[in-house]
């Protein structure tokens, strides 16, 4: 891997490599650069998760042109496809080393594992939800069960924005959660539960699955189980796998015309 | 084109978040929690988050201004700190020390709080210290 790197920013492959190194004792991003190639040994794949992607973007945004290089593990992976499609990255100017994600039952070794979520108290299992839930056991729990438990998470919102600001696949220059027409601005907890689903609505389509917002999230909101819910939907309906297409999701209505289109085995349903 | 992370503290309160500044050409355009760090394993209040903000912000003080008949004067820190002793000695000369106080903070460090208080009780000769975590 290192040597690859080495080779990539000498022959001008790449202008800078995003990966990650250890710095008084933490395992942090750091972007390496050819001027400074003897870094380039202490490039480590790294246990713990940040989103590359989203400081490439940064980059591109005062750099348009710049060939970036980065590590990406299977959600990096997806975050830039979704980021290629929406513009916001050149496939031709990014190159990624691709590295092992987290262990599974296809896989033994992992070099991640922040997915795993801590196992969920008493009091939260009884009244909110455990994060380690998967969308079908949470249809179990009954319409009005279910409304009070996502009441219990979203009220101990702190409304820090860290699941946006985290957020891979968050780019807009406008964001529908700091509009005051949409959703109340100043109190605290936030206006819920409109505040978590005006941002779930916008993950359709769009969430990759990484978990960084669950990460981020001080109060541990199962924000990771909303977006897995939302995006469900966006597959059965519209068959849009979100990250793995080339495609734009069917939720784009930027143009004249809305293209909305169900998959087909939903026209079929209709039809009947 | 220069991209650095750099790892930091965050100084909005006394609590001491690990977090990391994206400095892209010499500019910090966002801030990020440090996974690793122990204090906050990678969470972030809505302060913290945008740290970045108020470092880029046109508000932010930059130089010592010193307020002559009114308005506040562009100085050096010698003549800021020459103009601030002054004052203190003229009003302990005629008020007595007790007429004076020092408010220290969780913002700054442990060192620079114990020199503070040492600075009110052994220069100036008051025991009004008081800390704005003090609750």
């Amino acid at each position: 891997m290192n040597d690859r790197v080495k080779r990539w920013l000498e022959d001008g492959t790449v202008d800078l490599f995003l990966g990650y190194k250890m710095i008084m004792g933490h395992p942090l991003p750091h972007c390496f650069v050819k001027e400074k190639i003897e870094e380039v040994n202490d490039l480590i794949i790294g246990p713990a998760r940040y989103s590359l992607e989203k400081i490439a973007t940064h980059i591109a945004a005062v750099k348009p042109d710049i060939k970036i290089g980065l590590l990406a593990r299977d959600c990096n992976q997806r975050a830039l496809n979704v980021l290629y499609i929406w513009n916001q990255l050149n496939p031709e100017n990014v190159r990624t080393v691709n590295v092992n994600c987290c262990p599974s039952n296809l896989k033994e070794h992992g070099d991640c594992s922040y997915l795993e979520h801590e196992a969920a108290g008493s009091f939260k299992r009884q009244v909110g939800i455990d994060n380690n839930l998967q969308p079908e056991n949470i249809e179990g729990y009954g319409q009005s069960q279910r409304l009070s438990r996502w009441m219990y998470e979203f009220q101990k919102c702190i409304k820090c924005y860290g699941c946006r600001n985290i957020c891979p696949v968050c780019f807009c220059q406008e964001c529908s959660l700091e509009h005051r027409e949409l959703v109340g601005t100043g109190a605290l907890p936030p206006e819920i539960p409109i505040f978590h689903l005006v941002r779930a609505v916008h993950m359709a389509g769009r969430c990759i699955d990484c978990g960084l917002c669950e990460d981020a999230c001080p109060v541990d909101i199962p924000l990771r189980l909303l977006y897995q819910k939302v995006n469900e939907i966006v597959s059965d309906v519209f068959d849009y796998k979100t990250g793995t297409g080339d495609s734009q999701s069917p939720f784009n209505i930027l143009g004249d015309t809305v293209t909305l289109e169900p998959k087909p085995i939903q026209l079929a349903k209709t039809a009947n | 084109m220069q991209c650095k992370l750099v790892p930091s503290i965050c100084s909005y309160c006394g609590t001491g978040c690990g977090l990391l500044f994206e400095v892209i050409d010499g500019k910090i355009n966002s801030t990020l929690p440090m996974k690793t760090h122990p204090v906050n394993e990678g969470k972030l209040c809505i302060k913290g988050w945008n740290l970045h903000e108020h470092i880029n912000s046109f508000m932010r003080l930059k130089h010592p201004l010193v307020k002559t008949f009114g308005r506040f004067i562009k100085t050096d820190w010698d003549e800021a700190l020459q103009v601030t002793a002054d004052r203190f000695k003229e009003i302990v000369a005629k008020h007595g020390p007790d007429s004076v106080g020092m408010l220290v903070s969780a913002k700054i460090t442990n060192e620079e709080n114990y020199l503070a208080q040492k600075f009110a009780r052994a220069v100036i000769g008051t025991n009004n210290v008081d800390h704005c975590a003090r609750l």
